[in-house]
């Protein structure tokens, strides 16, 4: 096992080498990273309700899938009563999916509620609905989606800047996902994560302690949802163009994949996870063609076997908080306190 | 009056179906503690027997035996490398299921190509009744269905492996504490299972077109019946393949296949929200 500092080393040098990359790449190679790293965004936001808080979602796409098309019709102007900017995209596309998970939330989790297998068959049905709704609904273009989604513009000092060159676009990404990486990290390990963890190791028990289960899954979900919205907002600014295989059940598959390959339970392992997947897919399908998918999947039931947590999650996994491991050796004076420290 | 005669029996063909592949997941789910989310290509690999078969020059007939004993074999197989790794880890059954399920769709792609196979009808008559004519194969799905289905209650409810079976699936601890080999009991099941499902796809393979994608179209409905009956019961899941098997069909004839599904998963989603325990209570 490495110790606690290197881990935490490993984590900033990790981001150290993603930043520095456009420096050394070349034109196409940073345009493939820069759609990577959206798609590492989405992974993280799937790690974090689904290694957090225990929701295993078999729908996440659908709300990567909303990002987008919030993000595409606003930037092409085809909801006349917002501004169609970069920025008034970004926030719908994070608050629709959020306000639609704040809703599927309250409904799913309240009262008995379902969870574990419920909740995973239930998503999947949910994400099969969806894609199949988004392909007939005529406004947001049906099967063809909508094209031609303008780049991420910059407003500086009151002149805006289209981000066309592939090195600032990559780093304006990655800056937006180091932030996402810094603020669930930040969410994890405050005492809302406590719960969270705690729910998703014995849900009934965290109950009895006196937490509202209901309210904090539903948080974290529209949390989730809200951060993978905002990567897929991300990522048809990239990609140019959105359409049903962005929302359906497949790609809510690949980032089951790429989430559970990194590491579910640590969130650079997940986004790590998604990055080498499609990497090496892009690299490999040519040669191995319709075997890698066979290799993939595999290697994911492997993986589910043998390493549950995931190729990366042991390495990349921090320290615990302060907070959490400074009770651990009880003070003499205080007999409840080995209790304390566990809850 | 015709018309309708039909959509009821099409809603009937469907049902019966969809039982074939329900029982061999809510066996599995109840006895194994497993949700296993290969089914679908379970119900596959059945429909892509009888392509083998018919292509290597034999009967359909053949194929129709062959698949649940080609099933039961794999069944065995999947168990003894997959599942049985990932049995005290419920959630982890799922994943490792879906992965499967996953390499048997791009293994059948790879076998077989992406595109979509045709099954001649081995029955191309139409039976006439009450002034309607149905195709002879349909019936005869519909008899195949009720057949399998009889046996597995029969087998379950009057023989005395299915009384372990059933202890069991009521308490895993005592059961064993008594003696029944759960083990054994765990592969057969399992077997059982992919061998119901093989048949189904069987049948169904020569109504179908026959394609890699074929599973997923029967599993989620299998799974939402399983959910909607209670998962407890087997004649939970009589009631479920009902009610979504009849919902689709109904509402596929008045309106779109696409709004069909739409309506009744929506629906069905409802339906679990309301129920947790599925509609006949069911023991867990």
């Amino acid at each position: 096992m490495t110790s606690p500092r290197v881990r935490v080393r490993v984590t900033v040098g990790v981001w150290a080498v993603l930043f520095g990359c456009p420096l050394v790449l070349g034109d196409w190679p940073i345009t493939q990273l820069t759609q990577l790293v959206s798609y590492g965004i989405f992974a993280m936001s799937l790690a974090f309700i689904w290694g957090q808080a225990g929701l295993l979602c078999f729908g996440q796409a659908v709300f990567f899938g909303t990002g987008g098309y919030a993000m595409a019709a606003v930037t092409k102007g085809m909801i006349p009563a917002l501004s169609s900017g970069t920025v008034t995209g970004l926030a719908l596309a994070a608050a629709l999916p959020a306000a639609i998970a704040l809703v599927a939330g309250r409904l799913m989790f309240a009262g008995k509620g379902l969870s574990g297998a419920y909740f995973a068959i239930v998503t999947l049905a949910a994400a099969a609905i969806v894609e199949r709704a988004a392909s007939h609904w005529a406004f947001i273009g049906g099967f063809n989606g909508l094209l031609d989604v303008p780049p991420l513009t910059l407003r500086l000092g009151g002149r805006s800047i289209e981000l066309v060159q592939p090195a600032p676009t990559c780093w304006v990404l990655l800056a937006a996902a180091a932030v996402i990486h810094g603020g669930l990290l930040w969410l994890e390990r405050s005492p809302l994560g406590t719960v969270l963890r705690a729910i998703r190791d014995n849900e009934r028990r965290t109950a009895y302690f006196g937490f509202g289960v209901a309210a904090y899954k539903t948080a974290s979900f529209a949390i989730g949802a809200g951060v993978a919205g905002v990567a897929g907002g991300l990522f048809v600014t990239q990609f140019g163009f959105v359409s049903p295989a962005l929302i359906g059940v497949a790609l809510s598959t690949e980032v089951l994949i790429w989430t559970a390959l990194g590491g579910r339970e640590v969130l650079l392992a997940a986004f790590l996870g998604a990055l080498l997947v499609r990497a090496v897919e892009g690299a490999l399908s040519d040669v191995l063609g319709s075997y890698w998918l066979l290799g993939l999947g595999l290697l994911f039931v492997l993986t589910v076997i043998v390493f549950p947590r995931g190729l990366l999650g042991r390495l990349l996994a921090l320290p615990l908080p302060a907070r959490l491991t400074r009770l651990s050796t009880p003070p003499p004076s205080s007999p409840n306190a080995r209790v304390t420290a566990r809850a | 009056m015709a018309q309708i005669l039909i959509t009821g029996l099409d809603a009937l063909n469907f049902m019966l179906a969809l039982l074939l592949v329900t029982l061999g997941l809510i066996i599995i789910f109840g006895l194994m503690n497993v949700i296993n989310m290969a089914h679908g290509e379970l119900f596959l690999l059945g429909a892509y027997t009888v392509v083998l078969v018919t292509q290597a020059g034999g009967s359909f007939w053949i194929a129709l035996v062959a698949a649940p004993l080609v099933l039961a074999g794999l069944g065995l197989v999947i168990e003894e490398l997959v599942i049985r790794h990932v049995y005290h880890r419920f959630i982890d059954t799922i994943l490792a299921t879906w992965g499967l399920s996953l390499t048997i769709k791009q293994a059948i792609v790879i076998a077989f190509g992406p595109t979509a196979q045709q099954i001649d009808s081995p029955l191309p008559a139409t039976v006439r009744f009450l002034g309607v004519g149905y195709p002879a194969y349909r019936l005869f799905i519909m008899a195949i269905a009720v057949a399998a289905a009889a046996a597995t209650f029969a087998l379950f409810h009057r023989t005395r492996l299915g009384l372990a079976a059933r202890a069991v699936i009521a308490n895993r601890y005592s059961a064993s504490s008594l003696g029944i080999n759960t083990r054994r009991m765990d592969r057969l099941t399992f077997a059982f299972g992919a061998a119901l499902a093989g048949l189904a796809g069987a049948v169904m393979a020569p109504l179908m077109s026959v394609d890699p994608q074929m599973g997923v179209g029967f599993l989620i409905p299998a799974f939402l019946s399983i959910l909607i009956g209670g998962a407890g019961s087997l004649f939970g899941a009589v009631l479920g393949t009902a009610l979504i098997a009849g919902g689709s069909t109904i509402v596929a004839s008045v309106w779109t296949q696409i709004a069909a599904q739409v309506v009744v998963f929506g629906l069905a989603i409802v339906v679990i929200r309301l129920f947790p325990h599925g509609l006949t209570g069911g023991r867990r």
